[in-house]
């Protein structure tokens, strides 16, 4: 479960996110619908501890994660937008450091375990330098599963690919309904009609619309 | 501390399947090669004028030839530790990963100075050929490459720091390149000043530093010094680390 409260951040005098609160229960697939520039990257990056948010709250399955960072980032699976790799490494190498920077104890199952559910075990050897887009944003969504952690945090998971992977890439992410709480960000509709269960609506850093919340009044 | 380890493990091996690292590893030995015949056919023709000191002692900080390559080594060595991770965008999936900041530097830190024991080591090969044809000091090698390491940890420290503050590879090569030379050109203030600014010149001067321990001498204010800028650059790394956070 993630619970944000009247998350802020500014960059210099700009609000990048102004007083943004929403909740997504746990098995929840939950889309972050904005257009560019909207202050979804900034969201995430700040649910991940990438970016310290200038003011606001953040629970992750209750627990405090400003306080707690570490504590809060073990329970996150996170593909940041791009999807930055390590070139040079071939992909179960990546993965099994990985692995072991989170702390997994049995690294070889989790390592087979990941590359099977993200369906790359074909690649395993190849250097990931080599690899194509659609390949890579795998390799990136192998990593995030990697732990095996409750709660999966995407940005932009299908940008680049074609329509085909897109399709994959979608079945991939219903496949963890009831599974795994998910928040993916993305700026189209149809990708949220897709593969979410809800719909978060952000647009220049604020909250514009969310109804889960709307329904609940 | 284990994934301090972990980032130490993957550090050193991108580091070596990379071809900079064997193309500073080879340019470092074909100058160390130069300097060293230099050296050794200086001290064969002028055995006179040479006095206490020998190829060994002249070659391990007796002159300026030990620094100079080192001004663009360690920057080059040192680069890449965390400025590679921003300019790649992986600081993204390493800084959300389950570890502080501490584990990240002292990882990176852990496998610079492995790369600058790596520099090193070869040079080995240079007491060997002298004990083939005359007799070595052994003591005094020992502490030379004790004093090596010792400069060493606060030279990688130095360039761990640039590598923390840049944005990217390039800015932390120059940055760490002033760094080292501004440190390098107060040590010849020893020669310049007198009074307190003498005495400070000297304290910090890395030439200084190095021609004691060649000698066999090791003196802990070096060891005091080097110790202290160690721990106060590795710790500004962290704090830099942190602080990103919040740019």
């Amino acid at each position: 479960m993630i619970e944000v409260e009247s998350l802020s951040r500014r960059y210099g005098n700009r609000w990048a996110v102004r007083d943004v609160s929403f909740r997504v229960a746990t098995g929840e697939i939950v889309g972050f619908l904005g257009p560019n520039g909207a202050g979804k990257t900034t969201t995430l990056r700040m649910l991940t501890g990438y970016l310290a948010p200038s003011s606001g709250a953040i629970r992750i399955d209750g627990i405090e994660a400003l306080q707690h960072p570490i504590h809060a980032r073990q329970r996150l699976g996170y593909m940041p937008e791009g999807v930055p790799l390590y070139r040079e490494m071939r992909v179960y190498e990546y993965l099994r450091h990985r692995a072991a920077l989170k702390g997994v104890a049995e690294v070889s199952d989790a390592v087979d375990r990941s590359l099977e559910r993200a369906g790359v075990t074909d690649a395993r050897r190849r250097i990931i330098g080599q690899l194509s887009k659609g390949y890579r944003q795998r390799v990136g969504l192998a990593e995030a599963l990697i732990a095996d952690p409750p709660i999966l945090i995407l940005d932009e998971p299908t940008s680049g690919l074609d329509p085909n992977q897109v399709r994959q890439f979608r079945e991939l992410v219903r496949s963890f309904r009831h599974d795994k709480t998910v928040l993916l960000s993305t700026h189209i509709l149809s990708e949220v009609e897709a593969v979410c269960d809800r719909v978060i609506i952000i647009h220049a850093g604020l909250k514009v619309a969310d109804p889960s919340t709307e329904r609940e009044r | 501390m284990m994934s301090a380890w972990v980032i130490m493990r993957r550090e050193l091996a991108s580091f070596f399947v990379s071809p900079l690292a064997y193309v500073v590893l080879t340019s470092w030995l074909m100058w160390n090669g130069v300097v060293f015949w230099v050296l050794t056919e200086f001290y064969a023709r002028n055995a006179v004028a040479s006095g206490a000191a020998t190829p060994l002692s002249a070659f391990f900080g007796g002159s300026s030839l030990f620094f100079i390559p080192l001004l663009v080594f360690v920057p080059v060595l040192t680069m890449r530790l965390l400025a590679a991770e921003k300019q790649s965008g992986t600081i993204e999936t390493l800084m959300t990963a389950p570890v502080s900041e501490a584990s990240v530097v002292l990882g990176k830190y852990g496998a610079s100075i492995v790369m600058w024991c790596v520099l090193w080591a070869p040079t080995l090969i240079y007491a060997w050929i002298m004990s083939q044809h005359g007799s070595v000091d052994w003591g005094a090698t020992v502490a030379s490459y004790f004093g090596i390491l010792s400069l060493g940890a606060y030279f990688m420290a130095v360039g761990l720091l640039m590598s923390a503050l840049a944005p990217n590879q390039i800015i932390a090569a120059v940055l760490s390149f002033v760094a080292l030379g501004v440190l390098f050109t107060f040590g010849i203030g020893e020669f310049v000043f007198d009074g307190a600014m003498r005495e400070l010149c000297a304290y910090l001067s890395m030439w200084s530093h190095m021609q004691s321990f060649s000698k066999g001498v090791v003196d802990t204010r070096y060891l005091v010094f080097d110790a202290s800028v160690t721990i106060l650059a590795v710790g500004l790394s962290i704090g830099a680390l942190k602080a990103r956070r919040h740019a």
